[in-house]
């Protein structure tokens, strides 16, 4: 089923080629004799669902890897009962104290080691004899009995495997069979084609999804992670359009009478970010974090991705449903194939964007380091905190700013290093608003570094952060507005309607020699200013800025998610005492489209 | 055009015949050296502004060549990361070379070039001071800053509320690189060091080993503190609370300048010899050995000095990274910053090229074991390259080693040339059949060895390059050096040159036979311009050498007629341009890096703007230099600049200069974090070159000053962004002189012409000339060439 050419895969094709095979090879799926029940269990918990960003670990980092020893029965075969209840016992034993609650059993629970699924007698997943010998209720059971919340997952759709020529009858839906919840043309959907794509037009479709929901609530499951969902998991189009299973999901979690948490992956569509957050409470934002390699993560395959992907969903997260940025494998530098400075960076932007906080290491294993990062009180409670979580206030070039404002006034604020090298990282007050003086704590290094003028520049390490409280001693900036519209346009940029924007437009057709220019910006005194740009981007863009016809500079600008959602950020330029002019220029390539910005009064 | 042998030049009395064949007496490189002299009082102080480089971030393993900062004491060099929790120093000794002789041609009668056969330069050993609990992540208030004119590298942070601070130099007069740990604050030193070798060595406080090429090699270090413990633990050393630390490292091979003894010094043991090293210099605290250091290092850096124009206090507070980006952004001078990129090229200089061997494609700085081009002797342009800024910057001293390289190897030069040469397979053979002298590869190595391709007439440039060097001092212990390199040359030319006739005419002339002008265009051309200009000036110089020395007087008479027959270059009627390749047509690349047919433009003095020279062959020269364009990088736009300087254009000349100063990011075209010249090899791929780190302060030079035997022209080509104000002091004028000079608003206001041995020169400003004689040691003030 696995060749070694697959290592060169993209790690997302790599596991979709292996579910595929799976789905592949299996029509004879013997259910099991089981008590059925009609009465739903009684809710083990009242707590609201995902009030804040849940913590847990995953199964599915060390399935995926192929790090030494991890899966010794073949790909996958990490996932078992006894590997679940020692990381259950782990994690209560090192981790609960600090707030981490849910064990996540991954993808393949109900598959034999060489990936061939079960299903039961009503096309429903069924445990694996030998990965659960003591069945899924059981491992449920054992997981709560330290405390802590129970995790399980399925593929969206119905599974082919579950499908039994369409004559397999749905449980509790008298009549219904999984032909009835099919189209006829059997057509496939998910993020591998594993499964045919269910027609919610027909009431059994709910019966099946009800069937599912109930099956998990009964054996006390918390969690459900629902994979392969679309539009999203680099899949489009209608047959792919999972809007409708996700939404009978919820239905079904609603009457299954047990709280189940509902996280959707992967890489799911911006665009449907509204039907995500009335529906779940977590969309994975990208593609796996996993490295599908010899480590469990690496830097550039794809931890890396998040600092450009995750700006656009910023706006989108609060209690209820949380930006996911997927699994946080900082526990061990030898296992998680990264430096430790990557590691901080990795668990500074998961905390401070709000990323539910949940590890895939090997909670056995954990070395002092990645001990101290996933157990840092104050960096947990900025992730748990009812702030709203950071966002960049610079470009998004290699030495980007986060912050967030708390409603206690200070500022949460993270520099990061993005570039191969070391190198300096200044945050500027001015991007946070106010001017003067600021008391900054160190909050990784548990040190309050005194009072900072204006900003404060610290060495940073190839791939590295620092995570600041910064307390403000000083003023609140004032600005002046210049809206791009109005200034001279050249080349193919023009004035756009944008309902969102200031004054309701923008300058757009910024591409392959395009510029506008920002007239009459007036300041009092020579220096470099940090200007906060209103721009617009369905995806990240460079444009060139310059000021008084001087050299420009290239910077990048995070996408906003669509063409109608306005974000801002701030880019330095140096401008002279009286008027200048401030260009963005697209250069050779595509630039935003640019709605206003504002100066402010004091550099 | 021809011109006479010039009479200006010094003489210091009578010599000795045969002077030149007795003077090869250097001193192994690495080798056992009195007690120093060490300075009563302290010279360390906080310099200026003007002289320091800082920076806000260090770097690490993987960016050493980009961000590490160089250290060097002429032999033992070491780039440095500053970064607080992991020091790295990747420690390399200028004779750590791989390779051997190389004397068996390949199949097209070449030269193999690889890292066993030719050879290339290598890292001696890896020093790591590791200090846990001083994670760059977790420590504030980074810097460090490189202070050029005393030649140190200070990093400070604070952690906890104490501030940690670490010197590191390279000590000639100890020849040990010491690092010192002190901090305020009430804080210590918790850590281990460690010292690897990089072939293969277990890792040992001292080590010593032999690369296949028999070549031995060793290093040693050493480390002690106040307050806490330091314990050798196996390979290793733990200290443990030290509240101030010192660790000194040293190291070498058995190189020996000596071709008789294939170039090794069997009585040298480098492994013993570094232990005695590291052990004497730390019986003194590290204060000493820094005075001691900053004493040796200022002797020389002292020499010269200059001033472009002040800076702005913007400029002033960025960091030199900051501040690079900022000129490049914002296209406004930044004086400062330029005259410290000068100065900078002085410091890796004097780091580099003293008492060992010369620097190299990558000076005395590598980051691996396997720089490009093997970091080699590039003998078409870079290792002349490297030189010419030494005397025209006040290092006269630091040219020692190009010329101790050049004499060590003409033995093996002149055997392989002798065996080889004419090899039927050579296509750059001798037609006629003779072979005499010697000449070298594109490529040369420390082992008498070549790589890659013949080079005809690189004898010819590298004679130029020690000829200048005698223009420039008047040294007659130099010119007794290098007579039998000179005469040598002559000598392969002799049997070389072809007899023709030009066509349409009579007149017969002398031509290089078969050869390829660099690195473009034919392989088999004859007569190419690069050749003819080169052996013109060989000629010359041999003339007037032979005439000072007062030898050899038939050999000199016979050169001479050669070179009354030297075939000069044309001005094509199809291009407008000098050709390249005694061909109207352009054979080549229109924008090629190389300026081989300028070669008498500069550094070669045939082709003058001051109407001494016909008119069309400086219309031609430059209409060639313009096609080739302003869009090139490191080593070929200080070239050109030099070029332009040398045709007074000094906005041209600026210009690259400026170019050369954008920062690479991503390994683009330009200038690294750490000043390095970075050439794009590739997309993605940049490559550090250390040319034109001093071609570029010698185009500099140029534009201040021109000087030729007997004459000395004031700012040539001063830029409008130099001319507001500045001086330039200590540096060497050709014809025996040192200028002092002040200007203002882009004219002289003050020069003062000091003679090192020189007696007349011209001084001239513009149209404004005067004649200056002078007794050796005497100075002139002028104050009226303005007027």
């Amino acid at each position: 089923m696995r060749s070694s050419s697959y290592s060169a895969l993209p790690a997302r094709t790599l596991r979709a080629v292996v579910v595929l095979a799976l789905a592949a090879g299996v029509t004879a799926a013997v259910p099991t004799a089981r008590a059925d029940t009609t009465a739903p269990p009684a809710a083990t918990t009242s707590t609201e669902v995902a009030a804040k960003p849940y913590m847990g670990w995953t199964s599915w980092t060390m399935q995926s890897s192929k790090y030494p020893g991890l899966n010794p029965k073949g790909d996958y075969s990490y996932l078992s009962e006894a590997n679940v209840l020692k990381q259950t016992d782990a994690m209560a034993a090192k981790l609960k104290k600090f707030g981490y609650e849910y064990v996540n059993i991954d993808a393949g629970w109900w598959m034999d080691w060489s990936w061939k699924p079960r299903f039961d007698r009503y096309g429903r997943q069924q445990a694996d004899p030998e990965r659960f010998p003591s069945g899924m209720k059981a491992v449920a059971d054992r997981i709560h009995a330290k405390g802590l919340k129970a995790g399980i997952y399925l593929p969206v759709g119905l599974e082919k495997g579950a499908y039994g020529d369409g004559k397999t009858p749905i449980w509790n839906a008298e009549g219904c069979t999984t032909g009835d919840i099919v189209h006829d043309d059997l057509r496939t959907t998910n993020g591998w084609d594993s499964a045919y794509k269910i027609d919610f037009s027909n009431p059994c479709a709910q019966k099946y999804i009800d069937s599912q929901a109930r099956l998990f609530a009964d054996w006390g499951y918390d969690f459900l992670k629902l994979d392969g969902v679309g539009p999203g998991s680099f899949k489009s189009g209608d047959n792919y359009d999972n809007v409708a299973d996700v939404a009978a999901w919820q239905k079904a979690i609603a009457t299954a009478g047990r709280p189940i948490h509902l996280e959707l992956s992967w890489s799911l569509d911006h665009g449907h970010v509204e039907d995500w957050k009335k529906y779940s409470n977590g969309w994975r934002i990208d593609t796996d974090v996993e490295c599908y390699c010899n480590t469990l993560v690496s830097w550039e395959n794809s931890v890396d991705d998040r600092w450009d992907d995750a700006p656009a969903w910023t706006d989108h997260a609060g209690p209820g449903g949380w930006n996911d940025l997927d699994s946080l494998n900082v526990g061990n530098g030898e296992m998680d194939g990264l430096t430790k400075a990557e590691r901080q960076s990795y668990a500074t932007l998961w905390a401070i964007a709000k990323s539910p906080l949940f590890t895939g290491d090997d909670l056995t294993r954990l070395d002092s380091y990645g001990l101290k990062l996933l157990t840092d009180r104050e960096v947990i409670a900025i992730n748990q905190s009812g702030a709203p979580p950071a966002e960049p206030v610079t470009a998004s070039d290699p030495q980007q700013v986060w912050a967030a404002k708390n409603p206690n006034g200070t500022y949460t604020v993270a520099l990061f290093n993005l570039s191969d090298a070391p190198a300096a990282v200044t945050a500027n007050w001015s991007t946070l608003g106010f001017k003067g003086k600021a008391s900054v704590r160190d909050v990784w290094n548990k040190e309050n570094l005194g009072s900072y003028s204006d900003k404060i520049t610290q060495a940073l390490p190839a791939h590295g952060s620092r995570l600041f409280t910064v307390t403000p001693r000083g003023t609140d900036l004032a600005w002046t507005a210049y809206e791009a519209e109005a200034g001279t346009l050249s080349g193919n940029a023009s004035v756009a309607d944008c309902s969102a924007c200031s004054d309701g437009r923008k300058v757009g057709n910024l591409y392959t020699g395009g510029k506008v220019s920002v007239n009459d910006v007036v300041v009092p005194k020579a220096g470099i200013y940090q200007i906060k740009v209103a721009y617009v981007s369905g995806d990240s863009r460079s444009v060139l800025v310059s000021a008084d016809g001087g050299g420009a500079t290239s910077h990048k600008f995070a996408s906003t998610g669509d063409w109608a959602t306005v974000n801002s950020v701030h880019v330095p330029v140096k401008l002279r005492a009286g008027t200048n002019t401030i260009t963005f220029d697209s250069g050779t390539g595509y630039a935003p489209d640019i709605d206003r910005i504002d100066v402010p009064k004091s550099s | 055009m021809d011109t006479a042998p010039n009479p200006r030049l010094p003489r210091r009395g009578l010599l000795a015949l045969a002077a030149a064949s007795g003077a090869l007496t250097t001193l192994p490189a690495f080798t056992a050296s009195a007690a120093p002299q060490r300075p009563a009082n302290s010279p360390v102080s906080e310099g200026s502004s003007r002289h320091r480089l800082w920076w806000q971030a260090p770097a690490d393993e993987h960016s050493m060549i980009e961000q590490g900062l160089p250290v060097g004491n002429g032999r033992l060099g070491a780039l440095v990361s500053g970064d607080p929790g992991r020091e790295l120093l990747l420690i390399t000794d200028a004779t750590m070379w791989t390779g051997g002789l190389n004397d068996t041609l390949d199949a097209d009668g070449q030269f193999p070039y690889g890292r066993d056969d030719f050879g290339s330069f290598t890292l001696l050993a890896r020093l790591t001071v590791a200090l846990p609990d001083h994670d760059l992540s977790a420590v504030h208030g980074y810097r460090r800053t490189l202070d050029l004119a005393q030649g140190l590298l200070t990093t400070s942070y604070t952690r906890s509320g104490v501030t940690y601070r670490r010197r590191i130099f390279a000590s000639r007069p100890d020849d040990v690189i010491v690092l010192h740990f002190t901090q305020s604050g009430g804080g210590h030193y918790t850590g281990t060091v460690v010292l690897e070798g990089t072939h293969g060595e277990d890792a040992a406080v001292s080590f010593g080993a032999a690369l296949p090429n028999g070549l031995r090699y060793g290093a040693a270090v050493t480390t002690y503190g106040h307050g806490g413990r330091v314990t050798v633990s196996g390979s290793r050393i733990d200290f443990a609370g030290c509240r101030e630390l010192t660790v000194v490292v040293s190291g070498g091979t058995d190189y020996a300048p000596d071709a008789a003894k294939g170039y090794r010094d069997p009585s040298l043991d480098p492994h013993r010899l570094a232990r005695t090293k590291v052990r004497d210099a730390a019986a003194h605290s590290a204060d000493t050995l820094l005075r001691t250091h900053v004493a040796d290092y200022h002797d020389l850096f002292g020499r010269m000095d200059l001033s472009l124009g002040t800076s702005s206090a913007e400029q002033r507070s960025l960091d030199t990274w900051e501040r690079l980006r900022a000129r490049a952004r914002d296209g406004v001078p930044d004086p400062e910053l330029e005259a410290a990129y000068l100065h900078f090229g002085r410091y890796l200089m004097i780091s580099g090229s003293r008492g060992s061997l010369p620097l190299a494609l990558q000076g005395l700085w590598l980051d691996g074991n396997d720089p490009d081009w093997m970091g080699d002797y590039h003998t078409d342009i870079n290792v002349q390259m490297n030189y010419w800024m030494a005397d025209r910057t006040g290092l006269s001293p630091c040219f020692d080693a190009l010329t101790d390289y050049c004499l060590a190897q003409l033995p093996s030069w002149t055997d392989t040339t002798r065996r080889l040469f004419n090899d039927p397979r050579n296509r750059y053979r001798n037609s006629t059949g003779r072979n005499a002298g010697w000449t070298v590869a594109i490529s040369t190595n420390p082992h008498g060895g070549g790589g890659w391709w013949w080079h005809p007439a690189g004898n010819a440039w590298l004679c130029a390059t020690l000829w200048e060097h005698y223009e420039y001092t008047g040294s007659r212990e130099h010119l007794k050096k290098i007579y039998p390199l000179l005469k040598g040359a002559c000598e392969f030319w002799e049997a070389r040159l072809l007899t023709t006739t030009l066509p349409g005419t009579s007149k017969e002339v002398l031509i290089a036979d078969s050869d390829w002008s660099p690195e473009h265009g034919p392989l088999d051309a004859k007569g190419i311009t690069y050749a003819q200009e080169l052996v013109w000036a060989l000629f010359g110089s041999y003339c007037t050498a032979a005439a000072e020395l007062r030898t050899d007087t038939g050999y000199a008479a016979t050169v001479a007629a050669l070179r009354r027959k030297l075939y000069l270059p044309r001005v094509s009627e199809t291009t407008g341009w000098l050709e390249e390749w005694m061909s109207p047509d352009n054979l080549g690349e229109t924008t090629h890096r190389h300026l081989s047919p300028l070669v008498g433009l500069f550094p070669g003095d045939r082709i003058r703007p001051d109407g001494s020279t016909p008119p069309d062959i400086v219309a031609g020269a430059t209409a060639l230099l313009t096609a080739r364009g302003m869009e090139s990088f490191g080593w070929a736009n200080a070239w050109r600049s030099l070029c332009w300087a040398r045709l007074k254009h000094a906005e041209n000349a600026y210009q690259l200069v400026v170019d050369n100063l954008r920062p690479s990011t991503a390994g683009s075209n330009g200038t690294a974090p750490n000043l390095f010249d970075i050439y794009e090899a590739e997309r993605g791929r940049g490559i550090f070159q250390i040319d034109a780190n001093f071609g570029t302060p010698a185009a500099m030079a140029e534009m201040l000053l021109y000087s030729r035997p007997g004459h000395i022209e004031l700012l040539p080509a001063l830029p409008d962004a130099w001319a507001a104000s500045g001086f330039v002091t200590g540096v060497a004028a050709r014809g025996g002189f040192e200028v002092d000079l002040r200007w203002r608003d882009g004219r002289p206001t003050e020069v003062r012409i000091h003679s090192v041995g020189g007696r007349t020169t011209t001084v001239a400003y513009g149209e404004v000339s005067r004649t200056v004689t002078l007794r050796p040691g005497a100075s002139v003030t002028l104050r009226d060439l303005a007027r």
